[in-house]
């Protein structure tokens, strides 16, 4: 099959969107077709990001794919889309996690079917956007399209206290990117001064090689800093992710570990370093240390929490710790760690979510002191559940392991003492994790369990399905690293290059 | 008179006609409110139609030379109206905000009994008087358009006459309005006895030789550039000069409130354009501090006020406020820039641009609290909207884009507006691109206060017993032109691009 020419990844953006428009039009007593339709578009986006494999050269450098359009030439603003191996990486993971969401969705989500399934493929639509920008200005409008929602998904289909929660993520996130909008601008701004025309002024591959003035640099930098750190989210602007996750639907949870909290990590690797670079070193010491309290932070706080997707969210800071960590030390198994470990934690974490709201949608509770003894009635269940505690807290052979060792592998090059901060954090997470399997799944069914009775099934056909699939990357991923790390090797060299690595200096 | 100067003045000829044939209409055939709405909507498309005929609009569209018409030209060779592609991008602005005004008022005024006709008539004769402060180029004309703009603005404020809070809310209008207008005029007679002329072009000459060093800033002169300023400031309600404005807006008719949102503010920032960057230009530097502390006070004021309102109207209010201080950094954008330099232009573009999308955005937003209010009774509590979403669809939908283009949300209009006041800020640098950094904050914060809409509108229920809410013809009609254009010129890149290029051209025509 011939695909040269055709513009795929146009399609695999708006293919979300002309579901969604379709879905507008169906009918609301028709919740059957509404949630097959939702399905069967993110299967075809899903699809169509897998054609994007065959033809993709991995050891090409530059961007593949390259589709450009004039869209504002007054501003020199483009429609330019293209993809290396990360955002290849993510934007399947994307689709991947998307379609395994909505088939999660079928069964919580009741009220308003049809305003849930057009936001969530609206989302879509800004997620692998964000990947695939390679205008500044397309990028941050993707950027913010990821906004809207998943405001409404928090808002409308979440928890008892979802409106504060849903109103703290839009301002923290806004926050961040409006004042990354100033930066871009001012960037942009700056490179129409020295070369006296807008023309590309907004296009990234012209931007990278610029050379900006270092204040504007570190200025520039620092609001970019900020947007992303907002999203990953590093200590200290992490606050608004547990309040969204606990109060998040459970297809939106997943989506939000899975997926938007990469968009952080990526905003890193794809914008801050190759545009800043001088910057980018400047603030890399900052940004070490805040990712090693972020990693331990993370773990403590998770250990104490009585709520298991505060548990499983608290975890995520910490693991997203380690992707600021193998970003910033510039070092090639650091950075290839670090997108690993994006990738990695999206399934993983992904899968613990769908695994809590496999208990929620039984229990109606996330109260860790309720449960107990799950093993017995639910063993199925039970052993998911713990293949993903296991796959999360880093067991070699799974997707959680290769990730995190190449990060302390690069750190270690760049300071031992760090590397020895961060892997007590392993010790750390064998602890919660395995403390919280325990309660949950081990001991006598909880008299709160017993109360349920019947109620209390095993895992349904429909939700091994949506787990399946990631048991197999989550192998997959931990015995053939290779997979990736094949993909990403060329990219990461590139953005080392112009970042000038590894980081050098006083270890924090 | 020649041709030229006919086609120049016929978009204010046919609105005034406009207005003065609903009048006699009413006297002929009274109480035919459907007949005057439709009449007056017909004449306003056709003077749109009209406007773009004459033109002068980007890409040589009109019959009008691209470099304008002057009318009354004295010896120096500079005249008293003038129509260039300024005049005709605000008059498009004017009469699409009265055309949209009227729509909107037609299913609210009709419930209550308020008349119909001399509603349209006031409205007509205001918007005749800020199209006359588009065109004027002598301080007499502008003050002229200022008082036709405001007078019937007072009237129609305190429409709802048994209403106490409309009486209340007018008298105020009233009150600080001829206050501030007097400080205008007597501005203007210290700048007349002291420059001997009230042309625009000749004080400009005046104000160069100052600017220049060649004659000293008189203390008289410099008191009625002041006095000038404090009264344009009262006209767009920047802070401290707003004081009027939420009780003027919560007490008006809710269309009311929507047009005196608009309507005089964009024609204030006409008189500003005609007046600081026409006539005060060589004295930029000394009044570009007053600007930047002007817009920075007024957004943060502004919004920090907003966030705290309940009633809706009182919430748009503060914030309408807040945009004021948006497009005031786009005045400074263009105070701070070296004369002659590209970002002059881009800041005054800027404004331009972002007052023509805030224009129809933010009416949509006031429509919609009109047609909730439809029916007698229902408050402009935030709390009126609770499961709106639900009750009334269409009506939520429009409001979310409403509130999502006034927060700044792409693809939004409302993004491209603040995102090329952003521009020229940065463009100018220094204290201004402080500005663009502020105005973002700023931007954050009003996320808050317009989000809560939406969040009442979905992800609350409505109480039990609301009542089905229904929207009638005009306001949907209007309601579907407003949230087009608001998500056109968003998303299709040629409409944005046209009409980015008519505030361009629009602002190199005063430069």
């Amino acid at each position: 099959m011939d695909l040269t020419g055709l513009p795929l990844l146009t399609g695999v953006i708006f293919t979300p969107l002309i579901g969604a428009l379709l879905i507008a039009f169906v009918p609301r007593e028709r919740e059957a077709l509404t949630r097959w339709l939702a399905l069967g578009t993110a299967l075809v986006t899903f699809a169509i990001s897998l054609l994007l494999l065959p033809g993709f050269d991995p050891a090409a450098t530059g961007f593949q794919y390259v589709e450009t359009a004039d869209w504002i030439p007054a501003f020199g603003i483009q429609y330019k889309l293209g993809l290396d191996g990360i955002s290849l990486v993510l934007v399947v993971l994307t689709t991947t996690l998307s379609w395994i969401s909505i088939l999660a969705s079928f069964g919580p989500i009741k009220s308003r079917l049809k305003e849930f399934m057009i936001s969530f493929l609206i989302l879509e639509v800004g997620m692998i956007g964000v990947f695939l920008a390679l205008d500044l200005f397309l990028f941050y409008i993707f950027w913010e399209v990821v906004l809207v929602p998943m405001y409404l998904i928090i808002g409308i289909w979440g928890g008892a206290n979802r409106i504060y929660a849903t109103l703290k993520f839009v301002l923290y996130t806004l926050i961040g990117s409006l004042l990354m909008l100033v930066a871009i601008l001012a960037a942009a701004f700056s490179f129409q001064a020295a070369t006296g025309s807008w023309a590309g002024a907004f296009d990234f591959e012209q931007l990278r090689g610029f050379g900006f003035d270092p204040t504007l640099q570190f200025l520039a930098f620092g609001a970019f800093f900020l947007a992303f750190a907002i999203k990953v989210p590093m200590f200290p602007f992490h606050t608004w992710l547990p309040d969204a996750h606990v109060e998040a639907p459970t297809a939106g949870s997943v989506i939000l570990a899975g997926v938007l909290l990469k968009l952080g990590g990526y905003g890193f690797i794809r914008f801050c370093l190759p545009l800043f670079p001088q910057a980018a070193h400047e603030w890399a010491p900052l940004i070490i240390v805040l990712s090693l309290i972020a990693i331990i932070y993370g773990a403590i706080v998770a250990m104490v929490q009585p709520d298991l997707k505060k548990l499983v969210a608290y975890s995520s800071v910490s693991h997203m710790g380690f992707v600021t960590l193998g970003i910033f030390i510039f070092q090639p198994q650091g950075m290839q760690g670090a997108i690993l470990q994006m990738v990695n934690h999206g399934i993983i974490t992904g899968a613990l979510f769908l695994c809590v709201g496999v208990i929620y949608e039984r229990t109606h509770d996330r109260t860790i002191a309720k449960m107990g003894g799950l093993a017995a009635p639910t063993p199925v269940y039970a052993a998911i559940f713990g293949f993903f505690m296991l796959a999360s807290l880093g067991l070699p052979g799974l997707g959680g392991f290769v990730g995190e060792f190449l990060v302390f592998l690069g750190t270690f090059d760049y300071s031992p003492i760090a590397a020895a901060i961060a892997s007590i954090v392993v010790i750390l997470g064998a602890a919660y994790l395995m403390w919280m399997y325990q309660r949950v799944v081990f001991g006598e069914l909880s008299d709160f369990l017993k109360g349920l009775g019947h109620h209390l099934t095993d895992v349904t056909p429909q939700e091994l399905v949506t787990l399946t699939p990631l048991i197999a990357l989550t192998l997959a991923f931990g015995v053939a690293p290779g997979l990736i790390l094949d993909l990403i090797q060329m990219p990461v060299g590139e953005v080392l290059a112009r970042v000038g690595g590894p980081l050098t200096g006083a270890a924090p | 008179m020649s041709q030229n100067e006919l086609l120049a003045l016929l978009p204010l000829i046919l609105v005034v006609g406009l207005a003065m044939a609903v009048v006699i209409i009413d006297i002929v055939l009274p109480d035919r409110d459907d007949l005057i709405s439709a009449i007056a909507s017909g004449g306003l498309i056709v003077t749109l139609i009209v406007i773009a005929v004459c033109g002068p609009l980007p890409g040589g569209v009109g019959l009008l030379p691209r470099e304008g018409v002057q009318l009354f030209v004295d010896s120096s060779g500079s005249g008293v109206i003038v129509r260039d592609q300024l005049t005709a991008f605000l008059d498009l602005t004017f009469v699409v905000i009265a055309l949209l005004s009227l729509l909107f008022a037609v299913d609210y005024l009709k419930p209550r009994g308020l008349p119909m006709a001399e509603f349209t008539a006031t409205l007509l004769f205001a918007i005749s008087g800020a199209m006359v402060l588009g065109s004027g180029r002598d301080l007499l004309i502008l003050f002229l358009g200022l008082e036709l703009l405001v007078l019937p603005g007072y009237m129609l404020a305190g429409y709802a006459k048994r209403d106490g809070l409309s009486t209340e809310g007018a008298i105020k209008y009233f009150l600080l309005g001829s206050f501030s207008s007097a400080i205008f005029l007597f501005g203007l007679a210290l700048v007349l006895g002291f420059t001997g002329s009230t042309r625009v072009a000749a004080i400009a000459d005046v104000l160069a030789g100052v600017a220049a060093g060649n004659a000293p800033l008189s203390l008289g002169l410099a008191m009625g550039l002041a006095l000038l300023t404090t009264g344009v400031a009262f006209k767009i309600a920047a802070v401290p000069f707003h004081y009027w404005t939420p009780d003027a807006y919560q007490g008006s008719p809710t269309p009311v409130t929507g047009y005196l949102s608009v309507g005089p503010k964009i024609a204030a920032f006409a008189l500003i354009l005609r007046l600081f960057v026409d006539a005060l230009a060589p004295l930029k530097a000394d009044w570009l501090p007053f600007v930047i502390v002007l817009a920075a006070t007024t957004m943060t004021l502004g919004n920090l006020v907003a966030v705290t309102q309940d009633n809706i109207k009182r919430m748009l209010a503060y914030s309408s406020i807040a945009h004021t201080g948006y497009m005031l950094v786009g005045l400074a954008a263009y105070a701070g820039a070296a004369a002659g330099s590209p970002a002059e232009a881009q800041g005054l573009e800027a404004l331009l641009f972002y007052g023509a999308i805030y224009s129809f955005m933010n009416l949509g937003a006031f429509a919609c609290v009109a047609a909730l209010q439809r029916r007698p009774g229902v408050t402009s509590q935030i709390a009126s909207f609770a499961g709106l979403g639900r009750r009334a669809p269409l009506l939520g939908v429009a409001m979310t884009l409403f509130m999502l283009s006034l927060t700044g949300i792409p693809p939004t209009a409302g993004f491209f507006a603040k995102a090329l006041v952003i521009i020229a800020a940065v463009n100018t640098g220094g204290w201004v691109a402080f500005l663009a950094v502020l105005m973002m904050l700023n931007a954050a914060a009003a996320a808050f206060y317009y989000l809560r809409v939406v969040v009442y509108m979905y992800m609350r229920e409505a109480p039990d017993g609301a009542r089905p809410v229904s929207i009638g013809n005009f306001t949907r009609a209007g309601l579907i032109v407003s949230a087009a254009l608001t998500v056109v010129i968003g998303v299709v890149p040629p409409v944005t691009t046209a009409v980015i290029d008519m505030a361009r051209e629009a602002a190199r025509a005063l430069l």
